[in-house]
C-alpha cells in the first residue's frame, strides 16, 4: 500500500463500504468503523483493552492488499479503501463460527448467558445450520472459583478474561494453558489474592464465567435493568441493577445481580457483588416520624456518613441552617479541610489529574493510601499504566502491599505519621529541575532534608533512586490518598501538594475518601468535636436515622433512592431506584421542618453553583457512555481559575508511633457496613498482622483481642498473614455498623491491646 | 335498490295446500268419541315406537348411547388443549423440563412462573413451577415452544375446583412416577413432526 507517510496528529480520509470518513491517524479500522456506525462483527474485541486478535472475525478487505486484514489491530491509513462484507469474508466468518461451535454443549436452554451470548448471536447471524468440522470431545469439569464459576466446556478461548485481569485489574490471576483444542483458562491461585472483582466474568462473551450465586436463578431476559452508580467509593462506577420478583411465593422485587457497561468501564467486587444492602421491611409510623422531627429540632449536632447523596447532604445543610445544628461527617471532614486549603492555595476548585491521566502516565507515585483497598478503580488505572506504558510505580506507604507487587517498581516505606515530612521530601524531589518562584525556592532550601529523611525513614538514597525512575519518562502522576486527610497537619500537606502540582511536571490526583465525600465537602459546612445531642444520618448518634434498618427511624439505602453523587473525576452522576421502599425519607423530616421540597431530586438543580455544580435538573442528567466509550453520565463540575496564595509552613516535629500500631482499612470488596450486610461480600472481621506484630503484641494466631480506637471498642480475632510485611496490623471497620462512620482519627493508631481469649480455649 | 322495490311485497305464487284433516269435534259427545277411539287404537304407542325400540336395545341388547357423566366421559381428540401435563423422561424418570424459561417467556397471558436454582448435581433445577389457570387461554404456545416436549396439553378439561391454585403446581401436572409406563406423547402443538428424521443433519464425529 505504501502509505506510511502519514504520522501522528494527521487527519486522514478513508473509505469504508463506500462511505468516506475523515478521522485522525492512530485509530484502528474497527474503531473508525464503530465510531461511524459501520458494523464489523467481532468475537474477541474488547474496547477497554488493547486488541487481543484471537478470533479473526473482524477481517476486512483492503484494496491493494492481499488477503484479509484484522480490522481490530490494523491502524487506518490515509486513502485506504476498505470493504467489510464480501462473499469471501462471509464464508470466512461462517467457518470461524463453525469452529467455535465444535463440541460446544447444546445447553443454551439452561445457560445463564442465553439471550445475551455472543456465540449464540453470531451462530445465528452467520447462519451456521450445519457443522462440518469435528474434534474429539473430552471431559471438562466445572470449576468453582468462589464468587465465580468457570465452565471450560463453554469457553471459546477468546482471552478477554485473561486480558482484563492482567491489563485492567492487574491481578495476573488468570492464564491460558495453551494446547490447541485442549486449551483452557487457568486460575493460578484459586485460593488467594484475586480481588474478586468479577471483571473476568463481566467480559466473558459466553456462559463460561458466571456468578456462582446467580447461576441458574434467572434468565437474562426476565430481569429489569436499572442503570445507576456505585456510591461505595469516590470512583462512582457506572452499574446496572438487575431485578426480578423474588420467587413464586414472594412477589417482592429483588436484585439478582449487578452488571455494567463492561466494554468501556469496570467495577470492583464491592460494586459488583455487594448489591443487596437494601433496607427491607421499612414502614411508615407517623408517631416515629414525629419523634424524629422533634429530635431534629433540638439536635445540636447532625452527623452523617460519606455515603450520602448530594441532595441529602443539601437537605441536611438546610435543616442545620434552620435549626442551628452543626454538621459533622467523619468521612469527609478531614477531606473538606484539605479541599479548602487546597482551593485557597491553588486558586483552583479541584485537582487537575484524572484517572485517564493515571492510566496514560509512565511514572506513578502513590502516596498515603493502601491503594488496592482504598481505591480499587485508581489501582486499576495504575495497572493499565503499568501494562500499557510499562509505567514505573512508586508506592509510598508505611505498609507494603505484597498483593500488588507485580505492579510496583519500588516500595518506599515511611514511618506512620510522617506524611508531612514525606510530602516535603517529595516537593524537593519533584521540583529539582523546575523553575520555582524564589519564595518556594528558599522554602525548599531551608528544609532540613537530612532530618526529614531520618525521621520519616525515607533515605536520601531512596529518593535518588526514585529520581532515577523518572529517567526518560514523560508523563507523571502523583496519587494522593486518604491517610493525609485525618492527619493533624493536613492543611500544610495540602499546600505542599499544591506546590507540587503547580511547579513540578506531575499531574495530581486526589482520592476522596468513602463514597460521596467530595459532594458532602462541597455542599456542607462541616465541623467536628461539637458537644451536645446528636442526630445521625447513617451514622451512629443519640438518635439514628439508619438505612441499615437498625436505627430509630428507617431510611432508604442507596439502591432505593434517587439522587446524585460526586466522583473522583469531579463528575456528578445519578443514582436510580432499583428497589421499592415503604418508609420515610429524609425529605419527609425536612418537609416537616419547612425546608423540604416536593421530591428529593428537586434539589439536584439547587446544588450550590458556587461550589461548581451546574444547576442541571435530575431528569436532564445523561446516563451511559458515548459510542467512543467516554463516560457521559451527568456532568462535570465547573472548574474555576484564580490567583492562589501559597504560604508553606515548616513541617512539624513528627509524632512517634512506637508500640502496637494498627491501620484502619477494609478489603476492596467489603468497604463498609452496607457491603457487610450484603450476602456475598459479608465476612468475618479479623485483625490481620505479621509474625513480627504478633511477637511485639504478644499474640498468637486465633487469639481474641480487644482494643479501642477513637473511643470505639473493637473485639477481633487475630490472625497472621504471611504475605504481609512490617509491624503494623490491619484493622477492618466494616463490621462496626453505623459507628464505623464515626471513626475520625488518623488511620494509624497506637493501641493498647488486650487479649481476652486464645485460640486453644 | 330504491324504496319502491323494498315496498314491493309481491313474493310470487303461494303454493300452500290445506291438509286433509278430519274436522275438530265441537260437541262434548264428539270429543268423548275421539278420545275413546284414540285410546282403543293405541295411537300413543305408534308415537313411542322408536323410543321403545331404542329402550329395548339399550336395556337388553347392550346398545346404550347415554354417557354416564361424570362416571363416564366421551373420548376427546388427542390434540385437544386442556390442562397442561409435565412429562418425564422414560429412561430415567427425571422430569423433562430443563428450566429454560421459554414457556414463561412466550406465554401471552403471562401466567407461567418458575423458580430455578443450581442444584447439588450441578444441574438447573426447577424448584417451583406454576401456571395460573385463571388466566391461561389454552393457546398452546408453551407446548409448542418447549424444546424438550416437557410441557404439553393434556385432556383434563374440568377446571372447576375449590381453589384457584388447584392443578397449577409442578407436581400436579407431572406424570406420577408410578404411571410412567402409561405416559403418552402428545401429538398436538409442538410435537415432533412425522418427518423429523429427514430434517436432521448429522454432525461429523471424530471418533
Ligand atoms: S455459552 Fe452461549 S451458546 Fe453456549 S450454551 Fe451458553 S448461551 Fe448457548
Ligand atoms: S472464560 Fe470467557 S472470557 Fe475467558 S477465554 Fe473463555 S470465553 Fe473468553
Ligand atoms: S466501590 Fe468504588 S471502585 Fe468499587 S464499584 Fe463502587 S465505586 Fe467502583
Ligand atoms: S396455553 Fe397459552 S396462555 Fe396457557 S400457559 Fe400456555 S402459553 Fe400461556
Ligand atoms: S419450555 Fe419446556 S423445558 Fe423450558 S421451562 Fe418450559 S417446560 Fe421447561
Ligand atoms: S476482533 Fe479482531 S481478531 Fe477478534
Amino acid at each position: 500500500m505504501g502509505v506510511v507517510a502519514n504520522k501522528k496528529n494527521k487527519t486522514i480520509t478513508i473509505t469504508i463500504d463506500g462511505k468516506e470518513i475523515t478521522t485522525e491517524y492512530g485509530k484502528t479500522i474497527l474503531q473508525v468503523a464503530r465510531e461511524n456506525d459501520i458494523y464489523i462483527p467481532t468475537m474477541c474485541y474488547l474496547t477497554k483493552v488493547e486488541p487481543i486478535a484471537s478470533c479473526r472475525m473482524c477481517v476486512v478487505e483492503v484494496e491493494g492488499v492481499d488477503g484479509m486484514i484484522l480490522s481490530c489491530q490494523e491502524k487506518a491509513v490515509d486513502g485506504a479503501v476498505i470493504t467489510t462484507n464480501t462473499k469471501d469474508l462471509e464464508r470466512e466468518r461462517q467457518n470461524i463460527m463453525k469452529l467455535y461451535d465444535v463440541n460446544h454443549p447444546l445447553e443454551c436452554g439452561v445457560c445463564d448467558k442465553s439471550g445475551e451470548c455472543d456465540l449464540q448471536n453470531k451462530t445465528l447471524e452467520f447462519n451456521v445450520s450445519q457443522q462440518s468440522f469435528t474434534a474429539k470431545d473430552m471431559h471438562r469439569p466445572v470449576q468453582d472459583w468462589g464468587f465465580i464459576s468457570y465452565d471450560p466446556a463453554l469457553c471459546i478461548m477468546c482471552e478477554k478474561c485473561v486480558r482484563v485481569c492482567n491489563e485492567i485489574v492487574g491481578s495476573e490471576q488468570l492464564q491460558i494453558s495453551v494446547g490447541g483444542y485442549k486449551s483452557i483458562i487457568v486460575n493460578t491461585q484459586p485460593e488467594s489474592d484475586c480481588v474478586s472483582c468479577g471483571e473476568c466474568m463481566a467480559v466473558c462473551p459466553v456462559g463460561a464465567l458466571v456468578s456462582t450465586d446467580f447461576k441458574y436463578t434467572s434468565n437474562a431476559w426476565e430481569l429489569n435493568k436499572i442503570p445507576s452508580a456505585c456510591a461505595f467509593c469516590s470512583a462512582g462506577c457506572e452499574l446496572t441493577y438487575e431485578t426480578k420478583h423474588e420467587s413464586i411465593e414472594n412477589p417482592e422485587e429483588k436484585i439478582y445481580r449487578v452488571t455494567n457497561n463492561f466494554e468501556f468501564s469496570s467495577l470492583c467486587g464491592a460494586g459488583r457483588f455487594g448489591f443487596d444492602f437494601e433496607n427491607r421491611n421499612a414502614f411508615k409510623d407517623p408517631a416515629k416520624l414525629e419523634t424524629a422531627v422533634e429530635v431534629m429540632k433540638r439536635a445540636d449536632i447532625i452527623r452523617m456518613s460519606g455515603l450520602t447523596t448530594n441532595e441529602e447532604a443539601l437537605l441536611l445543610q438546610k435543616i442545620a441552617n434552620q435549626t442551628g445544628a452543626r454538621l459533622e461527617c467523619s468521612d469527609a471532614y478531614g477531606f473538606s479541610r484539605f479541599l479548602k486549603v487546597y482551593q485557597a492555595a491553588s486558586g483552583r476548585r479541584f485537582w487537575g489529574g484524572s484517572l485517564k491521566d493515571v492510566s496514560e502516565s509512565d511514572v506513578v507515585i502513590s502516596f498515603a493510601t493502601r491503594l488496592k483497598d482504598d481505591a480499587p478503580m485508581v489501582k486499576n488505572h495504575v495497572a493499565m499504566a503499568v501494562k500499557r506504558n510499562k509505567a514505573r510505580v512508586i508506592y509510598m506507604h508505611p505498609i507494603e502491599d505484597a498483593s500488588i507487587q507485580n505492579l510496583v517498581t519500588r516500595f518506599v516505606k515511611y514511618e506512620p505519621g510522617s506524611e508531612e515530612g514525606v510530602a516535603a521530601l517529595l516537593l524537593e524531589l519533584l521540583t529539582r529541575e523546575s523553575e520555582v518562584p524564589d519564595s518556594l525556592k528558599s522554602y525548599i532550601e531551608e528544609l532540613d532534608i537530612g532530618n526529614l529523611s531520618g525521621e520519616s525513614s525515607v533515605s536520601e538514597e531512596e529518593l535518588d533512586a526514585i529520581k532515577g525512575d523518572f529517567w526518560k519518562r514523560k508523563r507523571f502522576t502523583l496519587i494522593v490518598g486518604e491517610d493525609i486527610f485525618n492527619h493533624p497537619r493536613v492543611e500544610n500537606i495540602a499546600k505542599i501538594i499544591v506546590a507540587i502540582e503547580k511547579f513540578s511536571s506531575f499531574n495530581v490526583v486526589i482520592v476522596p475518601p468513602s463514597g460521596n465525600s467530595l459532594g458532602v465537602s462541597l455542599i456542607c459546612d462541616l465541623s467536628s468535636g461539637n458537644e451536645g445531642y446528636s442526630v445521625g444520618y447513617n451514622c451512629d448518634a443519640d438518635f439514628t436515622l439508619s438505612a441499615l434498618g437498625d436505627g430509630d427511624l428507617d431510611m432508604p439505602a442507596l439502591n432505593q433512592q434517587e439522587g446524585t453523587i460526586t466522583t473522583i473525576e469531579k463528575r456528578v452522576v445519578p443514582l436510580h431506584v432499583a428497589l421499592g421502599y415503604d418508609g420515610y425519607i429524609l425529605n419527609d423530616i425536612a418537609k416537616a421542618l419547612g425546608v423540604g421540597s416536593e421530591y428529593t431530586i428537586d434539589l439536584t438543580q439547587e446544588l450550590p453553583k458556587e461550589a461548581g455544580f451546574r444547576g442541571v435538573a435530575f431528569d436532564d442528567l445523561e446516563i451511559g457512555f458515548s459510542v467512543a466509550g467516554e463516560d457521559i453520565r451527568g456532568y462535570t463540575l465547573e472548574e474555576s481559575e484564580s490567583e492562589g496564595s501559597l504560604e508553606l509552613e515548616e513541617p512539624e516535629e513528627l509524632p512517634s508511633f512506637d508500640g502496637v500500631v494498627v491501620y484502619c482499612v477494609n478489603p476492596p470488596h467489603n468497604p463498609n457496613p452496607f457491603t457487610q450486610k450484603a450476602k456475598l461480600t459479608k465476612m468475618e472481621a479479623k485483625l490481620v498482622g505479621t509474625q513480627q506484630f504478633a511477637t511485639a503484641a504478644k499474640l498468637s494466631e486465633g487469639d481474641t483481642v480487644e482494643f479501642e480506637i477513637d473511643g470505639k471498642k473493637f473485639q477481633r480475632v487475630f490472625t497472621i498473614d504471611t504475605s504481609l510485611k512490617g509491624t503494623i496490623a490491619l484493622n477492618p471497620t466494616f463490621d462496626m455498623g453505623l459507628s464505623a462512620f464515626t471513626v475520625s482519627s488518623y488511620r494509624f493508631s497506637k493501641i493498647n491491646i488486650k487479649k481476652v481469649g486464645s485460640a486453644n480455649e | 335498490m330504491d324504496l319502491e322495490n323494498l315496498k314491493d311485497r309481491n313474493i310470487g305464487e303461494q303454493k300452500y295446500r290445506m291438509l286433509d284433516l278430519e274436522p275438530t269435534p265441537t260437541t262434548g259427545w264428539g270429543k268423548f268419541k275421539r278420545v275413546l277411539r284414540r285410546s282403543v287404537k293405541l295411537e300413543l304407542l305408534v308415537g313411542l315406537k322408536v323410543t321403545i325400540r331404542e329402550m329395548f336395545k339399550a336395556l337388553f341388547m347392550g346398545e346404550m348411547h347415554t354417557v354416564k357423566y361424570p362416571f363416564e366421559k366421551l373420548p376427546i381428540s388427542p390434540r385437544y388443549r386442556a390442562i397442561h401435563e409435565m412429562k418425564r423422561l422414560l429412561e430415567s424418570g427425571h422430569y423433562r423440563c430443563i428450566g429454560c424459561g421459554l414457556c414463561e417467556k412466550i406465554c401471552i397471558s403471562d401466567c407461567i412462573r418458575m423458580d430455578t436454582r443450581y442444584d447439588e448435581n450441578q444441574r438447573k433445577e426447577v424448584s417451583e413451577y406454576t401456571i395460573n389457570f385463571g388466566r391461561c387461554i389454552f393457546c398452546g404456545y408453551c407446548a409448542e415452544v418447549c424444546p424438550e416436549l416437557a410441557i404439553v396439553h393434556g385432556g383434563r378439561y374440568e377446571t372447576a375446583s375449590e381453589q384457584r391454585a388447584s392443578f397449577s403446581l409442578f407436581e400436579d401436572m407431572l406424570t406420577p412416577i408410578d404411571k410412567l409406563k402409561e405416559q403418552k406423547e402428545y401429538p398436538g402443538f409442538g410435537a415432533v413432526s412425522p418427518n423429523a428424521d429427514e430434517n436432521i443433519k448429522p454432525t461429523p464425529l471424530a471418533y
